[in-house]
């Protein structure tokens, strides 16, 4: 049973076809990974699941909800959260703040008013933001404003703020972007865990080919809006088509 | 699970406390002019009151406003004639009259939802003409620029009169307001207003509701600065259009920019510093001048005022609420590593 359907989606930038006709689903609890040269099309994907563009053609359903339907901050409550390319996190709030942002959804007026008068929903809040926190192993850091913090903390913080909704799907842009080898690797043992012990679904856009290859289910290889390959990651590494337009030259077992 | 908030350093909340409604007294016995001083804290407390508003919705959500004297009019003319006019009691005043301008902040919250930046300010400063308008021509209740006497404030049965009286009145609502400001700021909703300012998307993402997280912030903030307007009317006894200039729009935003925008201890900082600056300090200076070239000085005040806030743009982004952040981290630091960054 799929959990996510893209069925047949083109979106259109004036002239520019950004996604031409693109299908495929991710299953339960797979870890998929997009992947293509620069501008072909993998951030529009995302923004259009997450609702932030809205696709001239085609359809997205989750578990058998239609998400083009919706708007976009409503995306988090069908259990679809994500993280950004570009880190999107804001300065001069807390590290811990920060995360809890993206607990907004677990959190509702009535909440907010016993907020007011006691100290204990200030605690459960809380509690949210560290356990998550303590899962990705940056518990030391609550108290941190994000101003000034290191890259790779950010990008962490990032992954926490869209953990701590408790989704069902995660997107991850480009998570190992300007990391060292050493982060690289945490952030696939993180990626790893996040599927294994949290049992989210995880749809990863990344360029760093070894990450991409040592944990992904299946891959998907777009190229300028089109699917150029789509399977396991020994098919798609061997498929002339991609190392001609992507990988440039067969990658190494 | 440990509780960060234990080691919270609050001891001094209740002496601050004391010390606010043992401060007339102090004044009394060290100062003749203390019916003055009386009187620019009490003005200074009702901007708290407003400013702490104008932050959650410029400094917190970003959306800047160059209306709030607007605001601070509506409110105040509103509980004016419901009191005087209507009948109304004060204290039935005190909760509808900043209801009705938290409704107002609502429609002017609509261009928010499709502009921001200057243009917003831009656009909220038309609001205050708009309002100085309106006033002028609804002399039949307002009696246009000549001014309004107001009623003092009647609350349980007892005429608030004296500057000492409107000195406690206007201060326990000032504790009210930092209260309940730091517990809007430090919820999901203070949360929510400073993503909308950093980062609409990750807001967005996050499910945050960007245009009724807007309206929620103009809606706030009308509050606060009703309430700010009801007080400013029945303790100041005379209320015009004079009051409402454009000009105390503009000084409001710089109250909050020099106490330190997005913290509501900043707001209060920021107040009571530009205030006393504005009735302590301005008048010496312009004596000074006038002894010293015999000439009227012009608008000194306005120069004072443009130079602070460059002054603290330039070197102080973080406001009076950051430079003591830093001088606590410094000390708590201090022997060890003085150099840390501040963040
Ligand atoms: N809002 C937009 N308006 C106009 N064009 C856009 C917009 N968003 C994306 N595009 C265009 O769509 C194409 C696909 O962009 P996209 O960001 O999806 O690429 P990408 O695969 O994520 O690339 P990268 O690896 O560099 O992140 C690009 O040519 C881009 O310029
Ligand atoms: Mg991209």
């Amino acid at each position: 049973m799929p959990d996510l359907i893209i069925d047949n989606l083109t979106m259109r930038f004036s002239g520019l076809v950004a996604l031409d006709e693109v299908s495929f689903s991710v299953k339960n609890n797979e870890i998929f990974s997009l992947i293509g040269p620069n501008g072909s099309g993998k951030t529009t994907l995302f923004n259009c699941i997450n609702g932030f563009n809205k696709p001239q053609n085609g359809k997205i359903y989750f578990n058998g909800d239609n998400l083009l339907g919706k708007k976009a901050h409503r995306i988090i409550h069908s259990g679809i959260s994500r993280t950004f390319q570009n880190v999107q996190n804001i300065p001069f709030m807390t590290i811990l703040d920060n995360i809890l942002l993206g607990a907004n959804s677990r959190i509702d007026a009535l909440d907010t008013l016993k907020r007011c008068v006691s100290r204990d929903q200030r605690k459960t809040e809380e509690s949210m933001a560290l356990e998550i926190m303590d899962f990705l192993g940056m518990a030391n850091y609550e108290q941190k404003f994000m101003m000034g913090q290191p890259f790779a903390i950010q990008k962490l913080a990032e992954i926490a703020r869209a953990l701590v909704s408790k989704p069902k799907l995660i997107l991850l842009d480009e998570p190992a972007a300007g990391m060292n080898d050493q982060e690289t690797r945490e952030i696939a043992n993180i990626i790893r865990d996040i599927r294994d012990e949290l049992g989210v679904t995880v749809l990863l856009v990344e360029h760093d080919m070894n990450l991409v290859m040592s944990i992904s289910d299946r891959i998907c290889v777009l190229e300028s809006g089109k699917i150029l390959a789509l399977g396991k990651p020994n098919v798609v590494k061997d498929d002339p088509k991609v190392i001609e337009s992507y990988l440039g030259e067969p990658l190494d077992a | 699970m440990k509780d960060r908030y234990d080691h919270e350093n609050i001891y001094w909340i209740p002496i601050l406390i004391i010390f606010v409604f043992l401060l007339p007294l102090i004044l009394k016995g060290i100062s003749f002019s203390y019916k003055y001083y009386l009187f620019v804290l009490n003005l200074a407390g009702i901007y708290i009151i407003l400013n702490v508003g104008l932050d959650l919705l410029s400094g917190f959500t970003g959306l800047v406003s160059l209306g709030h004297a607007a605001f601070l009019a509506v409110g105040a003319y509103t509980s004016a004639i419901m009191v005087d006019q209507l009948g109304v009691p004060f204290s039935l005043s005190l909760i509808l009259s900043p209801v009705i301008v938290g409704l107002f902040g609502f429609i002017i919250g609509f261009p928010a939802l499709r502009i921001s930046g200057m243009y917003l300010g831009l656009t909220t400063m038309g609001f205050g003409f708009i309002v100085k308008r309106i006033i002028i021509s609804f002399r039949d209740w307002t009696q246009g620029s000549a001014g309004l006497e107001v009623s003092s404030p009647v609350l349980f049965g007892y005429t608030i009169k004296s500057d000492l009286d409107n000195y406690y009145l206007i201060y326990t609502f000032v504790i009210v307001a930092i209260i309940i400001g730091r517990r809007i700021a430090t919820s999901k909703i203070g949360r929510s207003f400073m993503a909308i300012r950093d980062s609409e998307q990750a807001a967005e993402a996050s499910g945050i509701n960007l245009s009724q997280y807007k309206m929620l912030a103009f809606f706030i903030s009308g509050l606060f600065a009703g309430f700010a307007g009801v007080l400013f009317a029945h303790t100041s006894s005379f209320i015009s259009t004079d009051h409402f200039d454009i000009l105390l729009s503009i000084y409001f935003i710089i109250m909050v920019l020099v106490g330190g925008a997005s913290s509501i201890y900043g707001a209060v900082l920021g107040s009571l510093f530009i205030v006393l600056l504005d009735n302590l300090f301005v008048p010496l200076i312009e004596d000074q001048i006038q002894l010293l070239f015999n000439t009227q000085a012009g608008d000194i005040q306005s120069l004072i005022f443009g130079l602070i806030m460059f002054l603290f743009i330039i070197f102080q982004p973080m406001g009076l609420y950051g430079m003591w952040l830093k001088m606590r981290i410094y000390w708590k630091l201090f022997p060890f590593n003085p150099r840390q960054r501040f963040t």
